[in-house]
Order: structure tokens, then C-alpha cells, then sequence
């Protein structure tokens, strides 16, 4: 026999999967904890978060975390006997839960770090042990009848018939859908994960059982899948979005909910569980998905990285030998083929560094509760995500700006619940968070509260500058470092975090823009708008008094040749900034500014001769340079030491020479030489 | 050849099971991430060996422990049953259930490689 294997090499795919279900755990208490407030109960994502805690611990012993199996152990127990009992979860039992759920992510967090995982406190372990259910569950008429099989119908738990019910008095169609495997299906991927997934997309699942079948032509496995659907769809769509040409799909709601009574239902949840069923739909099937490890596809990144500088010295030495007279067309040839499997290399590498946008929204809800309860206030979250995706790296930078933004409307911009009702405004505060892709480049979010607004004079005061006319003019004066407003009513104040490291993270690092929208008594909207990617860019090179440049081409709206003649001289600033001239563009005259002379560089021999326009708050800004060279990728270092980060520098490059390249912003470092009265932030 | 079908909904937990049961020589292994498509996979293809879970997402292991043992084709097809509930009781009701083998998480790689050495010994003599 081999070598045995040792279970510990699996510790990293298992961080990863407890992570998982420490998100479902989290998200589904809150969900339970949101439909008790509402009278209600649900069961399904009891059993869910049954479910999640029953695989951390089976995990965790697999691996030896004693600590986590202690904790998971004792919420699991308590979480199988109120799934039982079908009981809402006590009060003091949800916080106790999610304080179990803290407890384990801190071990996985540390263990993530190369820590030990601390035991769990005696006091912790004595809470979730003591944990009481609450009396009698809930039990619900039911309002309509079922035309099933009593033999399908007795395998549907009570909350799914439940479900059901509740789905047809709001006029669904309950359904039910066979769908019968074969091989040819299965090659054409069609399989019941994938026939699950699709009709997922028309449907609500409610349940799928498996019933054995004469082997026939249309079911040569002898088996079929009986899959009981509530929908508004029709049975062509679902056909449809299934793949298959005809569906068999027949209706389960009979006509007049008087016709009959439903028959004493089903096995008790109680028989189920002792039969050591747990689960129910899995609504993302994970087949097929493989977890990385972050920081491999950071290294497969380097990798790419590295590949483009050698290209880039690759094409200078080419360059070098037909400037000899060397025939160099075949290599040509080669490096153009080259270039085109980089970009799909790099296509690639990027698409797998994709997470979806929801992941950053599933943790809100927590943080909301916690502020909620922390301040007093009463919140409604309103969460509208979607199916974007961005760069693992870009959603880490933008989580906690989020944070802040969503713990500074809570904490001070939603006033307290008699403020409000002496304003006139619901009790209740709103915080709304939108999330989604405005582009194929670009992801939009905003955060909004009906809170008290902001007062611009009181800014003004505190930074000791003129009241602002407008959000952008606010903004920029919240922005400034160290200004805290902690002590006027505004919702800017915050701990650890202000909005100048908003805006540094959203405009300096991720290249976004930042907006603010404010109404005085009315509530805050901040819209962050951030590259959906990062890293590495289209760009074009450019030559200023003999040093290479780089900008990015999505930020390049034009480039026009300078014409002396159409320049109009605009005399130098006093307070020693650098002149501004005026170009004429199709006739409209446009701002120039010397690159030269920002830099503080010698100026060229010949008087520039390009102008790379960008466009700043809605308003063309045109930079001259010498000379444009050309047009290609680029790999943005970011620069991280504050001795060199300097307004406009978003970072450097090496273009193959071996030397850094300063990578600017030249939409920002018009901001910063203050070239028109609107400030940065305010985007188009 | 031997083909076993590894049924557990978490991958770490399939890809354990994999790494363990590499040292019998001559296996290969098919996953299957729930009851549902373990069902699906054992209609589609045979199997030596069902090596299944209790706790999974749309049907648990126990339903696809009896849908098993109901078809003609599939009633002598070996089962072994992993899972984290490791009591006397459940195990009683597994094996009334039909499996032929419980083994309780946390296992060892010795002693998963010992079950299955042994349900295959076990089923080779009654081929032979």
C-alpha cells in the first residue's frame, strides 16, 4: 500500500467551505430572525442553517478543530430539536446562534492567519447548551387542496405543502415537471443539477423526488425525476428554459379548494430527521465549481505579468534589428500571434478572479442588525444586488468602504425613532444599497438613507472654508484628511475609517468616481462607481520632455494634434501653478495644460505637439505632450509608498525597458491643479 | 477495474474520502454532490461501491439508501454509509435501511481503507 493520506493537507478547502457555510448560517438566521418580526415563521431556513452548522462540524472533526466541533456540535443539537418541534426560534436563542457563528468564523479566521483555534468560551458553550425552545409551533389551515399522488404527497414535509399553499392563494401554479435521465440527455448536459439549476430560473423548486419507472425508450435508466414547481411561467417557458422540446408538465392545484380536504399529511419532520434526512433543494448547485485560494490566482497574475514584460523586451529587440535592416517579418507574424494569446490568457485568468457581486451585499444584514441594535434605531434594509461580477481584488477594497458608508448612516445620518416621528417621517429609517454593473467595465453601487442629510454650512464651519454650492463642493470638503464632524449633526463621522480613505479607495486606488447627493433634512445617497477589474490595462505611451508616460486608453477621450496657431496663451498663475492655455476643438475652446511643466520637467525642445483630452466632471481637459508611441497593455503596480503617491500617479509600469513608468491619471491630476472651479469627485 | 461513486454534498469532504481510498489499488471514483444526482449517476452507469452520506441537500442519504434497495438492478450494489451522526441509533436504522457498511466522521484513513477492503473481499467471494 502507498503512502496513507494525511487529512491535514486539507485544511485549506476546508476554511474555504466553512467559510460558506458560515455566510448561509448567518444570512438564514437573519432571514428567520426577519420572518418571526413578521409573525411568521420558516422552516426552510431552519433547516438550512441546521444543515450548514451539521457540515462545519462534520468537517471540522475531519480535520481535528476540536474547538469549532464544540461549538457547532451544541448550536447543531439545538437547531435539530427546534426543526423538530417546528417552533419559531426564541429571541435569545437567534442572538445566541449568531453569537455561535461569530465564535466559529473567529477560529476560522485565525486559523486562515496560521493561528490556533482558541477554545470556545465555558460561558458560550453553557449559553448554547441552556438554549430553550419556544412553545407550541404555529400550525396554518390549509386553504387549498393538492391533486397528487398520495404517495408523492406523503414525501413533501409539511412546510413544503405549506409552500405550496401559500404559493397558489397568491396565484402561482403549483406544477409538477418529470424530467427522465438518459445518457444522450446527460451528454447533451442535461442532467438533473442542470435541470434543476434552469428551471430554477422560472420556477420555485419546492421539492424533487425520484420515482423508479419501467425502463422504457424515454426512460432507459428506469428512473424519473418528479420535480413539484410553483411558478407564473408557462409551460412553454419552462419547457424552454429547460432545453427540452416538450416538458411533461401537469397542473397539482385542483380547481375549487372545496373539492376535497387535504389528507393528514406527510411523515412528521420528526420521523424524517430520525431517518437522518436533513436537506432539502440545494438552489446553487456547487458542481463543478473549484475553490482557489486567492492568492494562487494572484500568482498565476505575476506569472501573466511577467510574460507581458518579456513581450514588451521581446518587441524592443525586434524593433532594435529592423531598424538594422534585418528582415524581421516573420517574427512579426509570430509576436502578433503572440499578443492575441495573451489577451485571451489574460481573458482567462481574469474571468476565474470573477466573484459575484452578491458576496459583498450577504454580509450587510449582519452589520445593519448589529448598528440596529447598537444605536437604538430602527432600520429596514433594502439589498438590491444582481448578476455582476468583479475582481476578487476590487470587491476586497470595496467591502469595507461599504461598511463605512452603511455604518455611518446608521450610527448618525437615520435620526432616532421619535425624531423621525416628530418630523413626520415613518418610523422606521430606510438604508438602501444598490449593486450592479453599469457597463462591461464598470460597477455601480449606492448607498442611500432617508436620514437627516447633510448640513453643508456646518461642514463649511468645521474646515473652516465657504459654505459649498453644491454635493460635489461638499464632498470634497468631507473628504478633507482629519476633518471629523463627529460633533455636528451630519453622517459623516465614523471610527477607524474616514471619508478621505473613501476616497482614497475609490478614486485614488480603483481608478472609480465618486458622487454624493444630499437634500438637507431628507436623507444621503453616496454612488460609488469602480473598474469592475484591475490590474492590468489597455494604455497608451506617451514622451514628455524625454520621460515615458502611461494612461489608461479608457480614460484618453480624444487625442488632437496641437496646432500652434489655434492656441491661445491664458497668462501663468501668481500663485506659481502652471499656465493654462486654451486649444481650440472643433472649434470650442478646451483647457490645456503643459504636462511638462506639472512635472516640473524641462521643457521640450520643440513645442509639444499632441494633447490627450480626458473629460472631468463632464468638462474636456486637454494635457500636451511631445509625442505619442503607441498602444498596448500595461501591468499597474500600485504605488503603496506615501513618499512617492502623488496626486494623478496611479501607479507604475515597466514597459519592457527595464525602468518604472509612471502610470497617470490624468482625469485626477486635472482635479488636483484645480483647472476649473468643479471638484473631482463629481462624476459625469 | 473497480467503480466506486463518492456521495457527499461538501467537495472537501468527497475529496478526503478520494485521498484515503487512493491506497486500494486499482479504483477509480465518480462524485456525485447529492442524493439526486447519486440516483441520476447510478441509472446512467454501474457501480462496485456507493459510498454515501446522510445529511444532503434535496433527498438525505436514507432516501437514496431505499430507492437502491427497491430497484432490481441496484439490490445488490454495496453501500457504505459516512456519516457525522455517529450513534448506536443511527446506525441501527442505516443498516435496517440496507447498507451494508456505517462508518462514523471523524474516520481515519485506515479505517475507511479497512471498510471498503473489506465489503470488496466480502463481494468478490460471493461472485466467485
Amino acid at each position: 500500500m502507498t503512502g496513507t493520506a494525511d487529512l491535514k493537507e486539507f485544511i485549506a478547502a476546508y476554511l474555504i467551505e466553512a467559510e460558506e457555510h458560515l455566510t448561509v448560517a448567518n444570512t438564514q438566521l437573519l432571514a428567520i430572525e426577519s420572518a418571526q418580526r413578521n409573525g411568521d415563521t420558516n422552516p426552510r431556513g431552519l433547516r438550512e442553517t441546521f444543515r450548514s452548522l451539521h457540515t462545519i462540524k462534520g468537517l471540522s472533526a475531519m480535520v481535528g478543530i476540536e474547538p469549532v466541533v464544540a461549538i457547532a456540535h451544541r448550536m447543531e443539537n439545538f437547531l435539530r430539536d427546534s426543526d423538530r418541534s417546528g417552533s419559531a426560534l426564541p429571541q435569545p436563542a437567534i442572538d445566541a446562534l449568531l453569537r455561535g457563528v461569530r465564535a466559529i468564523e473567529q477560529r476560522i479566521a485565525a486559523l486562515a492567519r496560521g493561528d490556533i483555534a482558541a477554545a470556545p468560551s465555558e460561558e458560550l458553550l453553557a449559553a448554547l447548551d441552556s438554549l430553550g425552545l419556544s412553545a407550541a409551533p404555529v400550525a396554518r389551515a390549509p386553504t387549498s387542496v393538492l391533486d397528487l399522488d398520495p404517495e408523492l404527497l406523503a414525501k413533501l414535509a409539511p412546510f413544503e405543502v405549506d409552500q405550496l399553499l401559500r404559493g397558489i392563494a397568491t396565484g402561482a401554479r403549483a406544477l409538477r415537471a418529470e424530467f427522465s435521465p438518459s445518457p444522450e440527455r446527460a451528454a447533451q448536459g442535461l442532467t438533473i443539477n442542470s435541470v434543476r439549476e434552469r428551471i430554477a430560473k422560472v420556477a420555485d423548486i419546492v421539492r424533487v423526488l425520484p420515482r423508479a419507472v419501467p425502463v422504457a425508450p424515454g426512460a432507459p435508466g428506469g428512473l424519473c425525476f418528479i420535480l413539484i414547481l410553483l411558478t407564473r411561467a408557462t409551460d412553454e417557458a419552462i419547457a424552454e428554459a429547460v432545453g427540452l422540446g416538450s416538458l411533461n408538465v401537469q397542473g397539482i392545484a385542483r380547481d375549487s379548494p372545496t373539492k376535497a380536504v387535504v389528507p393528514d399529511l406527510a411523515p412528521s419532520i420528526d420521523a424524517e430527521l430520525d431517518g437522518v434526512d436533513d436537506g432539502r433543494i440545494d438552489t446553487h448547485s456547487r458542481r463543478g465549481v473549484v475553490r482557489v485560494d486567492v492568492s494562487r490566482l494572484d500568482d498565476a497574475m505575476e506569472g501573466l505579468s511577467a510574460l507581458i514584460v518579456t513581450r514588451y523586451r521581446l518587441a524592443r529587440s525586434i524593433a532594435a534589428l529592423t531598424e538594422h535592416g534585418v528582415n524581421t517579418r516573420e517574427l512579426s507574424g509570430i509576436m502578433n500571434d503572440n499578443a492575441r494569446q495573451l489577451r485571451d490568457l489574460r481573458a482567462a485568468i481574469v474571468r476565474v478572479r470573477m466573484v459575484p457581486v452578491n458576496e459583498l451585499l450577504e454580509r450587510i444584514p449582519l452589520l445593519v442588525r448589529g448598528l440596529r441594535r447598537a444605536t437604538n434605531r430602527s432600520v429596514r434594509l433594502e439589498l438590491e444586488g444582481g448578476d455582476a461580477e468583479l475582481d476578487k481584488s476590487v470587491s476586497e477594497r470595496l467591502f469595507p468602504v461599504i461598511v463605512h458608508l452603511v455604518r455611518n448612516a446608521v450610527d448618525h445620518a437615520i435620526e432616532t425613532p421619535d425624531e423621525r416621528l416628530r418630523r413626520g417621517k415613518p418610523e422606521e429609517g430606510l438604508l438602501r444599497i444598490t449593486c450592479g454593473a453599469r457597463s462591461n467595465t464598470r460597477l455601480e453601487i449606492t448607498v442611500s438613507d432617508d436620514g437627516r442629510g447633510i448640513d453643508r454650512a456646518a461642514v463649511a464651519a468645521k474646515a473652516g472654508r465657504p459654505a459649498p454650492d453644491d454635493d460635489a463642493g461638499l464632498l470634497e470638503l468631507l473628504c478633507i484628511p482629519g476633518l471629523s464632524t463627529r460633533d455636528i449633526v451630519t453622517t459623516t463621522s465614523g471610527r477607524g475609517m474616514g471619508m478621505e480613505i473613501v476616497k482614497r479607495t475609490i478614486v485614488d486606488e480603483l481608478g472609480g468616481e465618486l458622487e454624493l447627493h444630499s437634500q438637507f433634512g431628507q436623507g444621503t445617497t453616496f454612488t460609488l462607481r469602480v473598474p469592475l477589474t484591475i490590474s492590468i490595462v489597455d494604455a497608451f505611451s506617451f514622451e514628455c520632455s524625454d520621460q515615458r508616460f502611461v494612461v489608461p486608453v479608457t480614460m484618453v477621450e480624444e487625442i488632437i494634434e496641437v496646432d500652434s496657431n489655434a492656441l491661445v496663451q491664458v497668462p501663468a498663475n501668481e500663485d506659481g501653478s502652471p499656465a493654462v492655455d486654451m486649444i481650440s476643438r472643433r472649434g470650442v475652446a478646451v483647457p490645456m495644460i503643459q504636462l511638462w511643466q506639472v512635472f516640473h520637467l524641462q521643457a521640450g525642445k520643440k513645442p509639444p505637439r499632441k494633447a490627450i483630452v480626458v473629460r472631468r466632471a463632464g468638462a474636456p481637459v486637454a494635457f500636451a505632450v511631445d509625442r505619442m508611441l503607441g498602444q498596448q497593455e500595461v501591468v499597474i503596480r500600485p504605488m503603496n509608498d506615501a513618499l512617492v503617491r502623488a496626486p494623478g500617479v496611479s501607479g507604475a509600469t515597466d514597459l519592457g525597458d527595464g525602468r518604472p513608468t509612471l502610470v497617470l491619471d490624468l482625469v485626477a491630476l486635472s482635479a488636483s491643479l484645480n483647472t476649473s472651479s468643479q471638484p473631482l469627485a463629481r462624476a459625469r | 477495474m473497480t467503480e466506486i461513486l463518492v456521495v457527499d454534498d461538501s467537495k472537501v469532504m468527497r475529496d478526503m474520502i478520494v485521498a484515503c481510498l487512493r491506497a486500494i489499488p486499482d479504483t477509480c471514483f465518480s462524485h456525485a454532490s447529492s442524493g439526486l444526482e447519486a440516483i441520476e449517476r447510478l441509472s446512467l452507469a454501474t457501480f462496485d461501491l456507493l459510498v454515501l452520506d446522510l445529511n444532503m441537500p434535496d433527498i438525505g442519504g436514507v432516501e437514496v439508501l431505499e430507492f437502491v434497495r427497491a430497484q432490481d438492478t441496484l439490490r445488490a450494489l454495496p453501500v457504505l454509509i459516512v456519516t457525522t451522526r455517529g450513534d448506536d441509533q443511527s446506525r441501527e436504522r442505516v443498516l435496517q435501511a440496507g447498507a451494508t457498511a456505517f462508518l462514523a466522521k471523524p474516520f481515519t484513513p485506515d479505517s475507511i481503507i479497512a471498510e471498503v477492503r473489506a465489503i470488496l473481499a466480502d463481494r468478490a467471494e460471493h461472485v466467485a
